[in-house]
């Protein structure tokens, strides 16, 4: 969805139309609840984050700054709460993986099953900070650009966390035996 | 020997497509006498396609539901000024009204000579609603009593708002299939009391259930907008056999 259509639908949204604000929760729910998801490892988690954000994006739409794009406001919101959350869920006890889902069905889809379920095993072991660059990267498909609005740091730093990122997942998932 | 700090910054830049041909030129001829570069290259472009092709997770069905559902109703759009906005909208018209609305007042009161003297003591005119706890009304109930499961499921409903609870204790794995034909009702929630072990699925007109063994109560809640009446088919299986089968009975009214 283009800026303009997000404007048009913000506007809409702050006159009290719950269209517009439904076909903003049809367009971002996916990826909201991927990040948070991706960044909790728990799908319940992840639940509870994604309606915590689009609650507050409804209460604080008089917040928004139009001059910048609507998904760098939502993803910085998705990752601020996850963060909080994790920040919970670490003081009560410690993140559990989640067992993968290895129902019946091809081999294809257990394989892929058992890369997502590896990489999100050691996405788990990075650093947050990197965590979040990795997500905005490969799973919301989010530019240098892009990421350093969402995060406010400078381009500079977003490649170096992500460099950084990658050689550390690279040395997880060999750990894990997704390589040799 | 390590890479130095500058080529690993290539790689990556390479790898997101994000380099110049000036810098490209210098990685190449770097990549082309350096094996260990090249084994980076390899590796970091390989998990960059793995965490590319990593699959996204589906949201649940029902959360749109529940968000749109925990959003509060917010004005309603502008509607269009009423007669008197309109007339004080216009200073002049303002002052003339105001003008003879007091001189109306001033000489209906002195004719009247009604002018109370009663103190202001009578607060009933001024309590317009007092909130109330949520009220409801019980719709229906089924009993089971079966080898595999026993206990009651009932249905009932608070305005819009229907709630199917159920009170169950099964020998194994349950699986619950409650169906309403009516497309316009939705699932709204979920809530488990005093227990565990109970999963759900919603999808339009049908809401699924997985219980395991053991005492379970939960309840879940549909929301039919415009408390029309319905049925609510309930389907229990164990290892895909239906073990029973009931309906509840919802029509608004009873």
């Amino acid at each position: 969805m283009s800026k303009t259509d997000d404007t048009k639908l913000i506007e809409r949204c702050i006159s009290g139309d719950r269209e517009a604000f439904e076909a903003l929760l049809a367009e971002y729910e996916r990826p909201v609840y991927n990040a948070a998801y991706r960044m909790l490892n728990n799908r319940d988690d992840a639940r509870d984050v994604t309606q915590t954000v689009f609650l507050k994006v409804f209460q604080n739409f008089g917040q928004y700054d139009p001059s910048r794009r609507f998904f760098s406001w939502i993803y910085r919101i998705t990752l601020n709460e996850s963060i909080n959350w994790l920040g919970k869920a670490n003081r009560l006890e410690p993140l559990a993986f989640e067992a993968v889902d290895e129902g019946k069905g091809p081999e294809q889809e257990l394989e892929s099953a058992r890369v997502s379920a590896t990489v999100q095993a050691a996405l788990m072991t990075i650093n947050t900070d990197y965590r979040t660059v990795v997500i905005l990267k490969h799973f919301l498909g989010c530019s240098y650009v892009e990421i350093s609005e969402i995060l406010e740091l400078p381009e500079k730093t977003v490649k170096s966390r992500l460099y950084t990122a990658r050689q550390q997942l690279k040395d997880e998932l060999t750990d894990l035996g997704l390589w040799q | 020997m390590a890479i130095e700090q500058k080529f690993t910054d290539l790689i990556n830049a390479d790898i997101d497509g994000d380099i110049s041909e000036a810098e490209k030129a210098e990685l190449q001829a770097f990549l082309s006498d350096n094996a260990e570069g090249r084994a980076l290259h390899d590796e970091l472009a390989a998990l960059s396609d793995a965490l590319d092709g990593v699959e996204q997770e589906a949201p649940p069905p029902y959360m749109r539901h529940i968000i749109m559902n925990s959003v509060p109703p917010t004005g309603s759009k502008e509607e269009s000024p009423g007669f008197l906005q309109i007339l004080f909208a216009t200073p002049a018209l303002k002052y003339a009204v105001t003008f003879a609305a007091g001189v109306f007042l001033t000489l209906s009161m002195l004719s009247s000579n009604q002018i109370s003297t009663r103190t202001f003591d009578d607060v009933t005119g001024l309590v317009g609603t007092v909130a109330e706890p949520v009220r409801t009304t019980f719709a229906h109930s089924v009993t089971l009593s079966e080898t595999d499961i026993a206990g009651t499921v009932s249905l009932r409903n608070a305005g819009s708002l229907m709630i199917l609870d159920f009170d169950l204790v099964s020998a194994d794995h349950i699986e619950v299939q409650a169906d309403y034909t009516d497309k316009t009702i939705w699932f709204n929630g979920f809530a488990q009391l005093e227990s565990e072990g109970t999963t759900v699925s919603a999808e339009t007109g049908r809401v699924r259930l997985h219980m395991e063994e053991g005492k379970r109560r939960y309840a879940v809640y549909l929301q039919n907008r415009g408390a029309r009446s319905t049925t609510v088919s309930l389907r229990f299986m164990s290892d895909g056999k239906v073990v029973h089968q009931a309906k509840l009975e919802y029509s608004p009214g009873h």
